[in-house]
């Protein structure tokens, strides 16, 4: 039912920014992607905090904290002893 | 007729080295974004290890990352009930709900990189626990929303509601240092 008014009318500004975190996460229908993008060209404010958030997102994922690889090598030498059977 | 069947197919080492072994440091960052330290975080995954070299015949080869976090829920899940004050330590209960969207006026000004991701991270580390936890796992790792829920035993719509928010309150520091998108070329 709303999807059809917004098929009629298109999303609101409110709508979009209900949707936003998910559109970004490539979470929401196809459908709702295509209203989200096509509001996207035609309202200003609305791409501009989408990009925002979108360089959020980007800037979360661009740094991921380091590993220390003492780390994982402790892991490998347990999956080594547990395929050994040195692990009961 | 000839099966041409790997001599590795039915060998559980092998196909504990082969599917097991390269998942090490996504099992590790996981599970760290699940129990938020080192030392739990190592117990996580050398549980989800031993669960899985227990089960390792019955796997059937596909979608390795899926078939080892499902294991590594349910290993959390069995730790979390051995640890069950932590869970009523929820700072969601106690966050206040001011996720409002700063209406600042957006400055004209070029937006420098260093000063954003500064400005983000510094916004994450102060965010509680629970709100860290799923976006490590949804921005970092790159799971889905059910999966993330699955992975924490929690509603898909509490993962949407901690990173929502999440993003939200980092958003709001970023406008408040001025450092608003201006058209972003994506």
């Amino acid at each position: 039912m709303i999807k059809k008014l917004f098929r009629r009318r298109g999303m609101s500004c409110d709508a979009v920014m209900e949707v936003l975190q998910s559109y970004l996460d490539g979470e929401t229908d196809a459908e709702t992607a295509r209203l989200v993008a096509a509001h996207l060209h035609t309202c200003t404010d609305c791409d501009q905090e989408t990009a925002t958030f979108r360089r959020i997102k980007l800037s979360l994922a661009s740094t991921p904290s380091p590993v220390d690889p003492a780390i994982i090598s402790s892991l490998q030498h347990f999956s080594a002893r547990l395929t050994r059977g040195e692990l009961g | 007729m000839v099966l041409l069947v790997s001599p590795s197919a039915t060998d559980p080492q092998a196909l504990f080295e082969e599917h097991v072994v390269p998942q090490l440091e996504v099992l590790y960052r996981t599970a760290r974004s699940i129990t938020r330290n080192q030392v739990d975080a190592e117990d996580l995954v050398q549980e989800t290890l031993l669960r899985a070299f227990g089960a390792i015949d019955r796997f059937d080869g596909r979608y390795p990352k899926a078939w080892l976090l499902t294991i590594m829920r349910n290993a959390n899940i069995n730790r979390a009930r051995k640890k069950v004050p932590d869970l009523l330590d929820d700072p969601e209960l106690t966050f206040e709900r001011s996720t409002r969207f700063a209406e600042t006026d957006t400055p004209e000004q070029v937006v420098v990189e260093p000063v954003f991701d500064a400005t983000v991270h510094s916004a994450f580390n102060r965010l509680p626990e629970s709100f860290k936890q799923v976006v490590e796992l949804v921005d970092l790792q790159g799971l889905a929303y059910q999966e993330s829920a699955d992975l924490l035993d929690i509603p898909v719509g509490t993962v949407m509601s901690r990173l929502h928010r999440a993003r939200k309150r980092i958003r709001t520091e970023i406008a408040e240092y001025g450092l608003d998108s201006e058209r972003t070329p994506t």
